[in-house]
């Protein structure tokens, strides 16, 4: 018998992504007690840790974004730049670099070393350094969201504002940040959701001390730590609901590219 | 000011497109450009209004040798192929765009507005706009910065045949009225035979100058052989 290999592959992704994806999600919201719930709505130190997230990286998304309207501007005008080159390499590292690694790096860079001068140990174990390795693992992301903006929006605009009597900035700002407003926002989103994702860079850098510089991620960690078993998944559980609201933002932004996408789709339906 | 091109040779990363362009628009006068597909018809009119470079040869406005000038410096208005009007701004905002560098004023602003008849869709964005009133637009807004040379690319290849028939004569009214010298690039033969003062068609990297639009077709239709090797 002749075996459809499409079909295996149809049949073999289901099974698959249902457990190794929705599992140990619905495995942890099996496990969620009332006692962890309490508990962890009485504990200081979780709302400070939601707190110290949220603020912490809604400002890792601002720079975030800032940055990223940078180098916007170099991908615009100057991709034939050696910065350029470097920064659009660069915006891949993150991806393979350890963010222990990261972290470490922050931590030479802007602690007792070089920055002695602004306390005991630097930057290093204050929210600012959150702050900083939040941005420096999400950053890439807003950046190439605002490139692929760019990229979609074409030259034709910034040509038109050139001959108008814009200078390349000029340009840049009055017309191309304005007409890539969605994509700055979905870039904002995206790095917000993954620096309320880091745990790593934070914790080694931003250090672990519970109500100062602690966030969601470091706190679940602390609480598994210690045997608080049940706090651990409440607080995990909101971090997930967290997520899923953020992501949901996102994608309800990028809603019109997903549909022409999805309709896109439709059109090579394979029949069962 | 008269318009003169000289020897103008452009190269994209392997291929080269412009091998010595010469030609020489005057004042009010529109002069259509044909030519095939990917002949370098848009790369001709990037390069005019510099937004390209050439790798040799000069432009010269008046008597003024502009080639080196950054587009902002040139002043020459642009209509690129697909009327790229700021999606943020309203009609209005669009259409004074260059104000701020001094350009424009109220009496060309309200003389645009009356002649392309665009008093009602001042406050509208450009989303809300019909392919001919984007192009009245972007027309009205590369006029206002009162440019020394007016470029237009394809400005009317998706405007529908009934829109095109009112617009045409309006548009070619406005341009003589403003006087500078004009490149009309269009596919369109009944377009051409409307807007154009005179006439020319792009093969092989060069232009060829015809005396109408039947001896451009001509000359479309042979692919320029005999010309190319005059
Ligand atoms: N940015 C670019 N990089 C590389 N090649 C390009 C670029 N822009 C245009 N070309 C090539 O240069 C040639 C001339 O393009 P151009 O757009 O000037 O042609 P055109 O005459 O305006 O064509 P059309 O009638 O389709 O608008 C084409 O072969 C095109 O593929
Ligand atoms: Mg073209």
């Amino acid at each position: 018998m002749k075996v459809d290999r499409g079909l295996l592959v149809e049949s073999l992704f289901p099974p698959l992504f249902f457990l190794l994806v929705v599992w140990p999600l619905v495995a942890l919201v099996l496990d969620v007690r009332p006692s962890g719930i309490i508990k962890a709505i009485g504990d200081p130190y979780f709302w400070s840790a939601v707190v110290n997230s949220v603020l912490c990286a809604a400002a890792a998304a601002l720079m975030g974004v800032a940055m990223a309207i940078g180098f916007g501007y170099y991908h615009l005008f100057k991709r034939r730049s050696p910065l350029y080159r470097v920064a659009d390499f660069l915006n891949d590292l993150p991806i393979a670099l350890p963010h222990t690694v990261a972290g470490l790096a922050l931590l030479l860079a802007f602690g007792r070393k070089y920055f002695w001068w602004l306390g005991e140990n630097g930057l290093a174990f204050t929210l600012v350094a959150v702050v900083l390795a939040m941005f420096f693992v999400s950053y890439p992301l807003a950046a190439r969201t605002v490139q692929a903006a760019v990229e979609e929006l074409g030259t034709d605009l910034v040509d038109v504002a050139r001959t108008l009597g814009d200078e390349p900035g000029e340009a840049y700002l009055r017309v191309v940040v304005p007409a890539i407003k969605e994509g700055l926002l979905g870039g904002a989103l995206l790095s917000f959701s993954r620096s309320l994702s880091e745990f790593a860079a934070v914790i080694m850098f931003g250090g672990n001390v519970p109500g100062k510089t602690q966030v969601l991620a470091s706190y679940v960690f602390a609480r598994v730590e210690a045997g608080d078993f049940d706090v651990a998944v409440a607080a995990s559980v909101f971090c997930m609901i967290l997520a899923v609201s953020v992501i949901a933002l996102v994608r309800s932004l990028s809603g019109e590219f997903t549909r022409a996408a999805e309709t896109g789709g439709d059109t090579v339906r394979v029949s069962g | 000011m008269p318009l003169k091109l000289e020897g103008i040779r452009f190269a994209y990363p392997g291929r080269e497109v412009l091998k010595g362009v010469e030609t020489e628009v005057d004042d009010g006068e529109i002069r259509v450009v044909f030519g095939p597909n990917g002949s370098g018809k848009s790369t001709l009119l990037k390069i005019v209004a510099g937004l390209l470079t050439p790798h040799d040869g000069r432009v010269v406005v008046g008597d003024r040798d502009v080639t080196h000038l950054p587009p902002e410096r040139r002043n020459v208005g642009y209509v690129p192929q697909d009327p790229s009007l700021f999606p943020h701004l309203t009609v209005e905002e669009n259409i004074r765009y260059s104000e701020r560098h001094g350009r424009g004023g109220e009496e060309l602003f309200e003389r645009l507005v009356d002649m392309l008849d665009l008093e009602d869709h001042l406050d509208l964005k450009p989303s809300e706009l019909s392919g001919g009133y984007a192009t009245r637009v972007a027309l009205a807004r590369a006029l206002f910065s009162e440019p020394e040379v007016v470029l237009l690319d394809e400005p009317l290849s998706d405007v529908d045949l009934a829109a095109k028939a009112e617009i045409v004569p309006e548009m070619r009214e406005v341009l003589k009225d403003f006087g500078a010298p004009t490149l009309y690039v269009t596919h369109d033969p009944w377009e051409a035979e409307r807007m154009g003062d005179t006439f020319e068609v792009m093969v092989n990297g060069r232009t060829v100058r015809v005396s109408d639009v039947e001896e451009a077709l001509e000359v479309l239709r042979t692919g320029g052989a005999e010309v190319a090797r005059g």
